[in-house]
């Protein structure tokens, strides 16, 4: 279920692989009209790479179907003079321009802040580079992972005394996709107030980097350097992650409380360990917190991460099960608030996605990912008030492309 | 503030640690007025947590608090009393926005849940996040950084090519807290929109669970056509796409296109085995990452993450640096960028903090002000705003109101 806060808004999109198009996304949620701007010359590689659910290998493959849900489709060849003249066309009719393409790609082809603002004076266009549209680096190629080494995540995440770790998840894109969204709507409310447009430039590095200050103000303030901490925590004890019943169960469990332990203890049954000297306050369960995790483990490895979470939680101590992902969208809270929708895609058939992790009362629908220009004739047709001919012309020249 | 891009905006914030305030501080970071409520007492719980200056915990000495609460303005209020709750209604009365992040029974205690607070005024966005969200059978639950992550599903899939007699982890410090308040922000500001174009309140009701959840569109997609399910034993399709030692640290080489890695190749001095059958593509390589992975560390080994990093990325290989806190704060394009910043503080002095990622070209950067000492501006809300004396504030310090 989506929202209809940016109803009436107009977005063009040109975004490919995860950033730009999330961002489309979101603001696609949140009510507003998305119009992604494709190209058969080269196609977003989430249209090519990953899983197929059509043996012939079109042109709807998996993730796609996530990353760029409830967004329009058009095919436009911005490196033709007539495709220019058209995408400008578009932004005369648009309030937002939204791109994650490399910094010299607008500007390459001539069509800059600069250049968007003369066809319409308070366009806004919101960036998501890897690095910034400014300074040394801004050229410098990347995909997610390596955002995350530049911006300061990857050092400290990873076993306790370990290497890095390598992660399967790459959070620089929804991230700055998400700082896309709200430079993007803040400059819209400051349209509406002074008639202004803006270029917001989102340097994805650097929004990592906002969102792990402690480990950059532990540098600052002392001089030191956060080392891989795994599930453990500076100070609470027992903080961790605990083998359940299955293969590769686990829940995880934070104690921030002496009443906490205490009740986690009553829950377990009181064991002669939990009246241990060792385990008598916080500090000295953080020291012993080695030892203490494996008694833990010695309890949770009988039961279901689900009996472990539902019985702490009644206790009200933090607890939750490390659940894969079959097992989230079926878990019945998140059915409940109705997280997981599946669309029919035309092409791709039943498709999971999420929807964006707020409700209100003010909704909206959620349509499915589009098939490539599949809303070629609303675009041109409808928006730009050609004629078939005039379209089918453009077809053949490869600017509808 | 570091751009006036919500001039005028005001907002009441109520809640402790990251979600709500975070959600407040990226608004007040761009000019709106974000009035922070605390316990007259014990102020927001983050008070409390480190990384303290030089080690010394204190009220105004922790780094985290500092960094999320720069730009507001900080009062106290006993919302369990009666003229507490009064004050608080006189408050909300003049906001536009209302972000909180206390347990849904608690609001419903002290009779701040969206049904009072929109009576108090009907045109209030009210930004309400909570671990499980506000409804479905977990929503009394408790969480934290911990259990958010391995509920949320990021946990169980935290990394890959490992190994599942190994507990699944989590990411450093409290960064997916910080990924809910970042939602929470742009939820708020599109309701806001909404408000100004119809005059219409809501509730915003934000799930950091559901917030995590917008990390595995790759096990989601993966799931929903072949219903695989995504583990930590999982190996990507591609090689290298590893983190690898070096001389001094480690490096980051992620390459998908073939021509990435052939030009990998001439940086490392194009060694004889690069020519193997056994390293002609990236499937291959991937098969045999056993016999290529120490061939490649001879040679990173020898190099330092600065020289690999440059002599990689002048050659347009996408290639990163695994950078430590201190090589993020040197970083010379962050400071092209002024990304960091430096912010005075009456006690703690000048410190540098991170900013904000992104530049507004229209509108000039401000100065950032340091967060506010525990009640520092009762006296500029209750005496010149809400029109209290001097000598209301010290009785209604006293009573324990304030």
């Amino acid at each position: 279920m989506g929202t209809s806060f940016l109803k009436g808004i107009r977005v063009i999109a040109l975004t490919w692989v995860w950033a730009g198009p999330w961002m489309g996304a979101v603001l696609a949620d949140m009510g507003a009209e998305v119009i992604k701007i494709e190209t058969k010359q080269r196609l977003d590689s989430q249209r090519v790479l990953n899983i197929t659910t059509d043996p012939n290998g079109g042109l709807n493959h998996g993730q796609f179907n996530i990353t760029n849900r409830g967004v329009k489709s058009c095919t436009l060849n911005l490196k033709q003079p007539k495709g220019k003249e058209l995408f400008k066309k578009l932004v005369k009719i648009s309030d937002l321009v939204i791109t994650n393409f490399a910094p010299r790609v607008m500007p390459d082809l001539g069509l800059d802040y600069n250049a968007l603002k003369d066809v319409k004076p308070d366009i806004i266009l919101v960036s998501l580079p890897a690095f910034g549209n400014t300074g040394p680096d801004k050229d410098y190629v990347s995909y997610g992972s390596t955002i995350e080494a530049v911006g300061g995540l990857s050092a400290s995440f990873g076993y306790p005394g370990e290497a890095p770790a390598l992660s399967s998840i790459y959070p620089a894109d929804p991230i700055g996709g998400m700082y896309g969204v709200v430079g993007a709507v803040a400059a819209l409310n400051y349209r509406n107030k002074t008639g202004k447009g803006q270029h917001v430039d989102v340097a994805q590095s650097e929004g990592i980097t906002t969102l792990i200050p402690e480990v950059i103000m532990e540098y600052v303030m002392n001089g030191g350097i956060q080392p891989c901490m795994g599930n453990r925590d500076e100070i609470m004890a027992p903080h961790g992650c605990y083998p359940c019943k299955g293969e590769d169960k686990w829940v995880a469990i934070a104690i921030s409380t002496d009443q906490e332990w205490k009740a986690l203890c009553r829950v377990i049954g009181n064991p002669d360990w939990s009246e241990d000297e060792r385990f008598s306050d916080q500090f000295s369960r953080w020291q012993n917190q080695d030892e203490l995790n494996k008694l833990i483990a010695g309890w949770t490895k009988d039961l279901t991460h689900y009996d472990v979470m539902n019985k702490l939680q009644k206790a009200g101590v933090a607890a939750g099960g490390s659940l894969n992902i079959e097992e989230i969208i079926n878990d019945r809270h998140f059915k409940e608030r109705g997280v997981f929708i599946t669309q029919n895609h035309p092409a791709a058939g039943k498709t999971i996605v999420y929807r964006s992790p707020w409700t209100s009362a003010l909704t909206a629908d959620n349509p499915p990912a589009p098939l490539l220009g599949e809303h070629n004739n609303y675009v041109f047709k409808e928006l730009l008030g050609m004629t078939d001919v005039q379209i089918t012309e453009l077809m053949e020249t490869k600017v509808i492309y | 503030m570091f751009y006036k891009v919500l001039d005028g905006v005001k907002i009441v914030e109520y809640g402790h640690l990251i979600s709500a305030p975070f959600c407040a501080k990226i608004l007040a970071d761009l000019g709106a007025e974000v009035i922070k409520i605390e316990d007259p007492d014990f102020g927001d719980d983050a008070r409390r947590q480190g990384p303290f200056l030089k080690n010394i915990p204190g009220a105004e000495r922790s780094g985290l608090f500092q960094y999320l609460n720069m730009n507001k303005l900080g009062i106290t209020l006993n919302t369990g009393m009666s003229t507490g709750k009064k004050i608080f209604g006189a408050l909300l009365k003049n906001a536009d926005i209302f972000i909180e992040n206390n347990p849904p029974k608690r609001m419903k205690e002290l009779e701040l849940t969206y049904k009072f607070v929109k009576q108090i005024n009907p045109r209030i966005v009210m930004t309400s996040i909570t671990p499980f969200g506000q409804t479905g059978p977990y929503k009394d639950y408790k969480s934290c950084e911990l259990v958010n992550t391995h509920f949320g599903g990021v946990g169980y899939i935290s990394i890959r090519e490992g190994d599942i007699s190994k507990e699944p982890l989590k990411y450093p410090a409290h960064f997916f807290s910080f990924q809910g308040g970042l939602s929470a922000a742009a939820a708020t500001l599109g309701a806001f929109y909404h408000q100004n174009v119809t005059g219409l309140g809501t509730q915003l009701d934000v799930s950091e669970q559901e917030s995590i959840i917008q990390n595995l569109n790759s096990p989601i997609s993966h799931y929903s056509y072949s219903k695989h399910i995504a583990s930590r034993t999982d190996v990507k399709s591609h090689a290298p796409f590893h983190i690898l030692p070096c001389k001094d640290g480690y490096i980051y080489a992620a390459f998908v296109e073939e021509s990435e890695w052939r030009r990998f190749i001439d940086v490392m001095g194009h060694p004889d085995w690069a020519d193997s059958e056994l390293f002609k593509d990236y499937s291959t390589r991937a098969l045999y990452w056993d016999a290529l992975k120490p061939l490649m560390l001879e040679w990173t080994m020898e190099h330092t993450v600065e020289e690999i990093y440059r002599s990689s990325q002048e050659k347009g290989i996408p290639l990163g640096a695994v950078r430590t806190a201190d090589q993020v704060l040197k970083d010379k394009q962050m400071a092209a960028r002024g990304f960091f910043i430096e912010v005075e503080h009456r006690e703690n002095g000048k410190l540098k903090y991170p900013g904000v990622p992104y530049k507004f070209s229209e509108i000039q950067q401000e100065t950032p002000v340091a967060a506010p000492l525990l009640g520092q501006h009762n006296e500029d809300i209750y005496c010149k705003r809400l029109g209290y004396t001097k000598h209301d504030m010290d009785k209604l310090k006293e009573a324990g109101v304030i």
